[in-house]
């Protein structure tokens, strides 16, 4: 049966199996109420974390819609360039650098969307899109947030020996910049494809799944978004200090 | 066969007529964009100003339901009447404080809007997903045949006119959305969204943060703006041939943006501590000593969201529900 062009379909030949969709939002919604009794939810947040929050998903929410659409129309499209994703990954990190809080990441992913909806889109597929973009993207910053104790891109981290050259901890401090911003940036190009070309596309639309484009987009999406998490990192370092945290 | 066939036979002119129309598509949305609504522009479509004709006067939930409603009817009925409803709700603009401006502002974001989304998706738009829209191929109009590396660009080799009809019926419900959303930011204070979002039970700390977005995005523009302005005074540009300019513009533009970001979260400590010296979430709720209530403005504007869905089931009983196939898109 469909119903305005929707056809909810479930068990499409190729399409994930709605089981692991459910699972996968079922365990996280289960960390999320973890991590939010362990590190005290929307309570531990200050207000001048949530101001940090608000500016950054609008700053997410103009970079995405007004500025890299712009840039974006300069560029030829393909899955390997995408400049209004890459801002929004930046800004994100930013945040996450700022407040370093367990939740930072779902919460401004939720204000980008909002914000995205009152401006531009209308509130039209939510709160799907809602869900699913804080428990994909957000959580994964906010995993990692957890995974380094709050010290995300090497920020607040000293090293122990106390008289090592202060050059020799800011190229450290640089590195797990580097490498935390790479892991949480390739993370970033697994959602989409899988959850939008997997599930969520065939399940409103209908259209059938093509694996060998899943696996393509997210070959494509790796380098770029790997690059720019790295970028992103090192830039959350550097703003965090310049903002004076 | 078109009468103006023999231009692109001849691989000169199919060249650079190719090149052309590549750039009218990409550029005229972004010409308008920069050259006539520019960063000024924005800031008049993003943000509140006091005004006291009857969009100001409803309750903010009324224009919420508004929009979502207008939202929900582009998006599930056939494209004119998205169309209408984007020509229906542009007017409304034209009431507001300062409205003829607005009102140019925002049919200059609609037209870049129509002609970027249609030239976004018609030259892609493959024969499959056409053949949804308009079952009979024989029927097809080529309108221009691309030179045959455009398909590197993920081109389709021909464009039909069919495919640039269809390019159109998906703009239009980009466009309704936009309008009627733009209404309830353009016409409702900061506090009284904070309000609605209070009485919708949504936690405390999400509204803060909100509301702290939504003010922001106007003054983004409005940094970035100066921004700009500052690196054109310090003499980036200067004695450098006209032409230029516009590739000078966008490069200050992108410089702006570290300095913008980092100027927008060294002001947060002050937003945050006035916050707080207020005495924000010192308690668990929060009271008001306004009261939104709903006036007859209000339950008019009901009435009219309720002809819209009315119209919405009719049209969808009638035929005239979705037609544009969302495949692949």
């Amino acid at each position: 049966m469909t119903f305005n062009g929707i056809d909810g379909a479930v068990n499409e030949p190729g399409q994930l199996p709605w089981e692991i969709v459910v699972g996968y939002f079922a365990v996280a919604v289960v960390i999320v109420f973890i991590m939010g009794r362990k590190y005290g939810g929307l309570k531990a947040l200050t207000t001048l974390d949530l101001v940090y929050i608000g500016i950054g998903g609008a700053f997410a929410m103009v970079w995405e819609f007004y500025i890299g659409s712009f840039i974006g129309r300069f560029l030829p499209s393909t899955p390997f360039v995408s400049v209004g994703f890459w801002g929004r990954l930046v800004i994100v990190f930013i945040v996450a650098g700022l407040v370093r809080k367990a939740g930072v990441g779902m919460l401004t992913l939720l204000i980008y969307d909002i914000l995205g909806d009152l401006f531009h889109y209308g509130f039209g597929g939510e709160p799907v899109f809602m869900i699913y973009e804080a428990l994909t993207y957000g959580l994964f910053v906010d995993l990692m947030i957890v995974f380094t104790q709050g010290k995300i891109f090497g920020i607040g981290y000293t090293p122990k020996e106390v008289d090592s050259p202060s050059s020799i901890s800011t190229s450290r401090v640089n590195l797990l910049a580097v490498i935390e911003g790479a892991v949480v940036g390739a993370l970033w190009a697994f959602p989409d494809p899988l959850f939008y070309d997997g599930f969520f596309g065939p399940f409103l639309y209908a259209y059938p799944v093509n694996w060998a484009k899943i696996l393509f987009h997210i070959e494509a999406f790796l380098p770029g978004d790997i690059i720019m998490g790295i970028v992103g990192g090192i830039l959350a370092y550097y703003i965090a200090r310049a903002v004076g945290q | 066969m078109v009468p103006w066939s023999f231009l692109y036979e001849d691989p000169l002119t199919q060249n650079i007529i190719s090149w052309f129309l590549f750039f009218y598509g990409v550029a005229l949305p972004i010409v308008i964009i920069i050259g006539v609504i520019g960063l000024k522009g924005f800031i008049e479509i993003t943000r509140f100003e006091k005004g006291d004709t009857f969009l100001y006067k409803l309750n903010p939930v009324t224009k919420l339901v508004f929009g979502v409603i207008v939202m929900v009817v582009a998006s599930t009925t056939i494209w004119w009447i998205g169309a209408i409803l984007t020509l229906a709700i542009l007017p409304l603009y034209l009431t507001l404080n300062n409205g003829v401006k607005k009102f140019l502002y925002v049919v200059l974001l609609v037209f870049s809007t129509i002609v970027g989304t249609a030239w976004a998706a018609a030259p892609y738009t493959p024969p499959s997903v056409l053949q949804l829209v308009f079952p009979d191929t024989s029927a097809y109009q080529t309108v221009w045949v691309w030179p045959s590396y455009f398909s590197f660009m993920g081109y389709e080799p021909t464009l039909t006119l069919q495919a640039l009809i269809y390019g159109l019926q998906i703009s239009f419900r980009v466009t309704a959305t936009l309008v009627s959303a733009l209404l309830l930011i353009l016409t409702t204070t900061t506090s009284d969204i904070f309000r609605m979002f209070t009485k919708m039970k949504i936690p405390l700390p999400l509204t803060f943060s909100i509301m702290v977005g939504v003010r922001t995005v106007p003054k983004i523009f409005e940094i970035l703006d100066t921004s700009v302005k500052m690196q054109l005074l310090r003499g980036l540009s200067y004695n450098k041939p006209r032409v230029f300019r516009v590739g000078y513009y966008f490069y200050a533009g992108l410089m702006a943006i570290v300095p913008a970001i980092v100027y927008l979260f060294r002001g947060a400590k002050t937003l945050a501590i006035s916050a707080d010296t207020r005495g924000f979430r010192a308690y668990p709720s929060r009271t008001s000593l306004v009261n939104l209530g709903f006036s007859r403005l209000d339950y008019i504007m009901f009435g009219i969201v309720l002809a819209l869905i009315i119209l919405d089931v009719l049209a969808n009983m009638y035929g005239f529900g979705r037609t544009i196939p969302y495949e692949g898109l």
